[in-house]
């Protein structure tokens, strides 16, 4: 019987065999699913991903810690030379910091005056990065703030200084946070003074190039690139970073925020958008009033 | 000692899932936040010549970890040079279910990567005999051409499909250093883990049920 096992293949024996085929086929059709049906099978993964990584929280609190430790090694080295560079840097700022205190003093006035009303709306909440994407090719990461705390689709996420990505994918305790880094992540922009409006395209390089640019004449290397609000589903505003360019001249993003370490992050709730009303007064001449919806802000032509 | 006995192939079962988990929870950890060094271009003009003092804090902010390589795939090496040595201790469902697990938990497309490494594993476990008897540069070149093998395969259901692959050259810097990483990969499997080829007089796994 051991003979020529290799050669006859059933060595697997049939009952192998006909395991790893029913394996192979629910692999297959578990990928064809989520090809067909996408959004289902990643809410599946986002619950999975909820049971499975705020498990592991308490282990990778520290490993993470002690990891960053050995990391910093290099910069305990030059202390002394660092902790000099900060005090200078210190004093510079105190004196920016005047100045901006004048300045938004001066602002609130001019606000005061013109009457304008900020968004009381725009609140946030904090979260504390659990993980990362786990593989290269990927740019998200893990929060520990879900469906629990209201976490909404689509939401803008914050570090201190500038936009980091958007909220994809909520499970009930966790939620992923796509990056602007991501081969998959739009972001529509206004790139400032010019106002001129472009898509960040993460392209997964530390520096995000700029498509769908108008006028690129009009944009100088070091212009202010901030969120757009297009599509209503981002704030207007927030500050994403500054335009740069790479060798062969395209135009790209440097960042604001700081990617290098993520551990707090801020989601910034949104309840601004008006959610899109199918109703035919756009494409119909002459819509009737019953055919809309009671809840819907009627337009006054319509009223009357 | 008994390489077959049941309690010693549940107990190496399960010393391959801790290994997997393992890996998996080292690459969870939120240590690389941000996109691999080596492919991302210089930027001009310098930072240093539009904002210096956003230059200097940067600069002073600046922990130098950049990440500058891509890491290999140590599950697909580790369950290879398994399913090589003692297909008893990595049986198909257990594979199947830790590369289903690693595929949602790392972003993959769920499915078709755990599909393809756990049919080129049951590739190697069929060929274990035959290479049982070779040199290591014929089981080096045989996992290689199964790395390359799926990793096409891969990106050609991908594409089919109309699902953007992932990048070619992180996949391929991935499949460079898995293969190179292989050798020191099989020599903690054989002297740490104890996990070796059935020798010519010992039973298989077949020969120990039946």
């Amino acid at each position: 019987m051991a003979r020529d096992r290799s050669q006859s293949g059933d060595y697997t024996g049939p009952l192998r065999r006909l395991l790893l085929a029913v394996l192979v086929l629910l692999l297959g059709a578990i990928f064809l699913l989520w090809r067909i049906d996408s959004p289902r099978v990643e809410r599946f993964r986002a619950q999975v991903t909820d049971k499975l990584v705020p498990n592991l929280d308490w282990a990778m609190a520290p490993v993470t810690g002690t990891v960053n430790l050995l990391r910093d090694f290099q910069s305990y080295q030059r202390l002394t030379e660092q902790n000099q560079e900060l005090r200078s840097e210190l004093r510079r700022m105190q004196t920016w910091k005047e100045a901006a205190l004048q300045l938004e003093q001066e602002n609130a006035r001019l606000l005061d005056l013109n009457n304008v009303r900020l968004d009381p709306r725009l609140t946030y909440v904090t979260g504390v990065v659990m993980a990362d994407s786990g593989s290269p090719f990927r740019q998200s990461v893990l929060l520990n703030v879900g469906a629990r705390d209201g976490l909404v689709e689509g939401w803008a996420t914050m570090d201190g200084i500038g936009l980091v990505g958007r909220i994809s994918g909520v499970g009930e305790n966790t939620a992923r946070v796509i990056l602007l880094t991501d081969t998959s992540s739009r972001i529509p922009a206004v790139i400032q003074p010019s106002g001129q409006r472009a898509i960040i395209a993460g392209d997964n390089s530390a520096a995000p190039p700029i498509d769908f640019l108008e006028n690129p004449d009009l944009v100088r290397p070091g212009d202010r690139v901030i969120s757009s609000g297009d599509g209503g589903v981002f704030p207007a505003g927030l500050l994403i970073g500054q335009i740069a360019a790479d060798p062969s001249g395209r135009l790209r993003i440097r960042l604001a925020a700081d990617f290098e370490r993520l551990e707090f992050l801020r989601v910034l709730r949104h309840h601004g958008t008006d959610a899109v009303v199918n109703s035919p007064s756009v494409i119909a001449t002459a819509p009737s009033a019953t055919n809309l919806p009671a809840a819907e802000s009627e337009p006054p032509a319509v009223t009357e | 000692m008994d390489e077959l006995s049941p309690a010693r192939v549940w107990l190496m079962r399960s010393a391959f899932v801790a290994l997997a988990l393992l890996l998996l929870f080292f690459h969870l950890l939120p240590i690389d936040t941000q996109p691999v060094s080596l492919f991302s271009p210089e930027l001009f003009p310098p930072l240093e010549a539009i904002d210096p003092a956003e230059a200097r804090l940067r600069a002073l902010l600046d922990q130098g970890t950049d990440r500058v390589l891509v890491g290999p795939d140590l599950l697909i090496a580790f369950a290879f040079a398994w399913s090589l040595r003692r297909p008893e201790y990595v049986p198909a469902l257990l594979l199947a279910m830790l590369f289903l697990l690693n595929d949602l938990l790392l972003q993959r497309p769920p499915g078709l990567w755990a599909l393809l490494a756990l049919l080129a594993c049951n590739n190697l476990s069929n060929r274990s005999r035959s290479l049982r008897d070779a040199t290591f540069g014929a089981e080096w070149i045989a996992v290689s051409l199964l790395l390359v093998g799926i990793l096409l395969m891969n990106r050609i259901v991908l594409s089919v499909l109309m699902v953007q692959p992932p990048q070619l050259r992180l996949s391929l810097m991935e499949l460079g250093m898995t293969i190179a990483i292989y050798p020191f990969v099989v020599l903690v499997t054989r002297t740490l883990m104890g996990v070796r080829h059935a020798g010519p007089g010992e039973l298989d796994s077949l020969g120990g049920r039946g």
